[in-house]
């Protein structure tokens, strides 16, 4: 979290002078200081490695930040206050994400390398017991590789439907444009969980999916490409990724919509003046400029697909288990804290290295 | 109609509460997340009991340490309300006896309830509810913890009204730890639409004909227990793991060439009366109510046996109302109030001698054989032993493993 240099100072002279007189009191080390230490307060104290007295005495340290900042700011000149605005700005988000995301992140990970010394204790003993790992891939690398794979496809399949959506909505949409946008929230107005619960009914055997693929004829040639089993969709792979896809689908649409809406169609017509048809124009203008709305829309569904349990459990079967629910399964049912924070761990981390792979070749300097 | 306990919270192990039943969806999907906040909310005494909405308590009373309040915390739709011009059982215990009660339906499910409770009971600090009413197997659990304290038996003549089948269950063998609150079993449920005929054995969750039709629950001790007993297996003497190793390897494969299409909770109701199940394993209780709506829901024991459940009141370590929770017992166990508890929730009472008054308020009630099995049919009724930690570990993990989870 390093914080980028101010607006470029106007007088560039006064920056030489500075280095050599000013190094006995640097108001951004200070702001950066404080920044760092009280988050790291924070994160002792919300992990529980602190206690009873010792807790408060970081408390009061913490707050004792907050007031040396502020000290800083209104006794220094108008000059110190410049430098350490950013910091002062950052603390409130910072102390938040330390207590409630970095503290929970590091108690998960204390559990992922500790033993639990019976069942049902309350408290896993940390002794850096790895095998939590071992067990995490070895019993559940099949839920990880449906978990991934279901996403994956669903990714792709939202982006085909979405794209196109989008494209309409943004240039031919006219003045329908916000009844259509509104037409792709309005799923949002009932609950995620009773729309895919909706879909067992749609997609029941005796249910109005199959029977009308049955009066279509099309049942046979669904079942020789694999998409039905039989007679019934409803609990088979295919539903799982077609529920994922369903319920992602306006996380995809959305962004891709607001980048595709903030082309100017000069460019376009800039194309079209260079010799450019109408689909070369779209694949050397249109796509480029809305790949950052790609890039979210794929974050924002791939994401969440990962370790999205709910649409397996309702549309899915036992062989199609996915690792969401592996994880619900070990922290709740079996009790293995231990067990389940390596599992969610070596979750983030894939899901980590995947966004950081897909960002590297989408480049994220687009992303305003 | 599906079970609002089909929240991702508490979905795992579905109960066999029938709050579907008398609740609308949305109605009841509205009741329970708010049911789960109140439950969360830890020692405010009185919170828990306003937000359970639909219940008949009358419950405001507030609660503390004094000899005359007491606060259970139960399944929801687990008692018959104040409606429709009757008074409720808890209103009339309250007068009967003039013990405030806080009576709480906050009680979702076995392994979210025990997960909440663990931090406390497992560090000896109490917890609020003076009764709880979990099912058997926990029951089991929170005895051999030593998370419960005895019951003041001594204190409750009506006790005397015990079943008998019901005396020192296979959960609780000295019967001092608890009173089961009402009790039902898990045999085969069938669409006779769907299966074209009538069933009868375990054997015919197997038959090919119905593959891709077949559904298990997800409790294991009710799905395993008609499968080793399927395999000749005595399910209430049971102590090792190796005795159900076959009845797992046919469960394994079962899944696997796709006979069982899935591990349900209570929502396999749905999945029964759309047909999607032909057969399936499942909970006498859910079936009265539904073959109402439908008669071609059937419910069996199957002749290899079937498991009886019970949901069995305790009291939680330190729980301080021990007079006032022997009085409720006591009023519980007579017959006459057991049968109006009987004539709402329609399980099967523990109380003996409830079919009697139960003529006199539902006739046709009284003479249905899943509310009222013959000694036939309880002679095939299993109760599942208490299994040591470890082996039941091992148990839960295959089981897991088996089920995807």
């Amino acid at each position: 979290m390093t914080i980028s240099e101010p607006t470029p100072d106007p007088d560039s002279s006064r920056d030489e002078s500075r280095a050599p007189t000013r190094r006995s009191f640097d108001p951004e080390r200070l702001g950066l200081g404080l920044l760092l230490l009280a988050g790291a307060l924070l994160v002792v104290v919300g992990t529980g490695m602190v206690t009873g007295a010792l807790a408060t005495l970081a408390l009061a340290l913490t707050l004792g930040t907050v007031v040396a900042l502020i000290g800083a700011a209104v006794l220094g000149g108008p000059e110190v206050r410049r430098k350490i605005a950013p910091y002062g700005l950052l603390k409130p988000g910072m102390l938040w994400l330390a207590l409630f995301y970095l503290a929970p992140l590091v108690t998960l990970l204390r559990n992922s390398l500790s033993t639990l010394p019976s069942r049902f204790a309350v408290k896993a003993d940390f002794d850096w017991n790895f095998g939590n790992y071992s067990t995490a891939f070895t019993d559940f690398g099949g839920q990880f590789q449906r978990g991934f794979g279901y996403a994956a496809v669903a990714t792709v399949l939202t982006i085909l439907l979405g794209y196109p959506l989008a494209y309409v909505i943004a240039f031919r949409g006219g003045k329908y444009r916000g009844l259509l946008l509104g037409l792709i929230i309005i799923p949002f107005f009932t609950s995620y969980l009773i729309r895919t619960i909706a879909w067992q009914s749609l997609l029941a055997d005796t249910g109005p999916i199959p029977s009308a693929l049955n009066d279509l004829g099309l049942q046979p040639i669904l079942d020789a490409v694999g998409i039905m089993d039989g007679d019934k969709i409803l609990n088979t792979p295919a539903a799982v990724i077609g529920g994922l896809t369903y319920n992602f689908l306006p996380f995809m649409a959305l962004p891709i919509y607001v980048s595709l809406e903030k082309i100017n169609l000069n460019l376009v017509d800039a194309a079209k003046d260079l010799y450019s048809g109408s689909t070369r124009a779209f694949f050397k203008v249109i796509f480029p400029l809305s790949l950052p709305g790609v890039f979210a829309g794929t974050l924002l569904t791939f994401i969440p697909a990962s370790g999205d349990f709910v649409n397996q459990q309702y549309l899915g079967n036992p062989n199609t288990s996915v690792i969401g629910q592996s994880i619900q399964n070990q922290f709740l049912v079996q009790n293995n804290l231990p067990v389940a924070s390596a599992m969610s761990f070596v979750l983030m981390m894939i899901i980590t290295v995947f966004v950081i792979i897909y960002s590297r070749f989408f480049g994220t300097d687009d992303l305003a | 109609m599906n079970s609002p306990n089909n929240d991702p919270l508490s979905r795992m192990s579905l109960s066999r509460r029938r709050l579907l039943a008398r609740a609308g969806m949305m109605g009841a999907a509205g009741m329970s997340l708010p049911a789960i906040l109140a439950a969360c909310g830890g020692s405010s005494d009185g919170a828990s009991s306003s937000s359970s909405g639909t219940s008949a308590s009358g419950s405001e009373a507030p609660l503390g340490g004094g000899g005359n309040s007491l606060f259970f915390e139960n399944w929801p739709e687990y008692i018959d309300p104040t409606e429709d011009g009757l008074v409720g059982t808890v209103e009339r215990f309250m007068a009967a006896s003039g013990v405030e009660m806080n009576y709480a339906e906050t009680y979702n499910d076995n392994v979210e309830y025990f997960a909440k409770i663990q931090p406390l009971l497992g560090t000896d600090k109490p917890i609020d509810p003076d009764l709880i009413a979990p099912t058997s197997w926990l029951v089991g659990r929170l005895i051999s913890l030593g998370w419960v304290d005895k019951l003041p038996i001594d204190l409750v003549p009506n006790v005397a009204n015990l079943r008998a089948d019901l005396q020192n269950p296979a959960w609780d063998p000295t019967g001092e730890y608890s009173l089961p609150w009402q009790t039902g079993f898990a045999g085969i449920a069938y669409n006779i639409e769907s299966t074209g005929r009538e069933l009868k054995s375990t054997e015919d969750l197997f038959d090919p004909a119905f593959s891709g039709k077949i559904g298990m629950l997800t409790e294991m001790r009710d799905t395993m227990g008609l499968l080793m007993l399927a395999d000749g297996v005595d399910i209430s003497t049971v102590s090792t793991f190796d005795a159900a190793a076959n009845a797992f390897d046919r469960l394994e494969a079962a899944k696997n060439d796709g006979q069982i299409r899935r591990f349900t909770g209570n929502d396999y109701l749905n999945d029964l009366s759309t047909g999607n199940f032909a057969a399936c394993v499942g909970w006498s209780g859910d079936v009265v109510q539904l073959a109402v709506e439908n008669p071609n829901i059937r419910f069996v024991i199957p002749e290899e046996g079937g498991t009886s459940w019970a949901d069995a009141m305790v009291m939680p370590k330190g729980a301080v109302n021990r007079e006032a929770a022997a009085k409720w017992m006591d009023f519980c166990y007579d017959p006459v109030q057991a049968a109006q508890i009987t004539a709402w929730v329609q399980y099967v009472s523990p109380v003996a001698g409830v079919q009697a008054e139960l003529e006199k308020i539902d006739p046709e009630l009284a003479v249905n054989p899943l509310l009222f099995p013959d000694d036939a049919t309880l002679a095939r009724t299993y109760s599942f032993a208490n299994l040591e930690e470890g082996v039941e570990a091992e148990y839960d993990a295959r089981f897991s493993a088996i089920t995807g989870a």
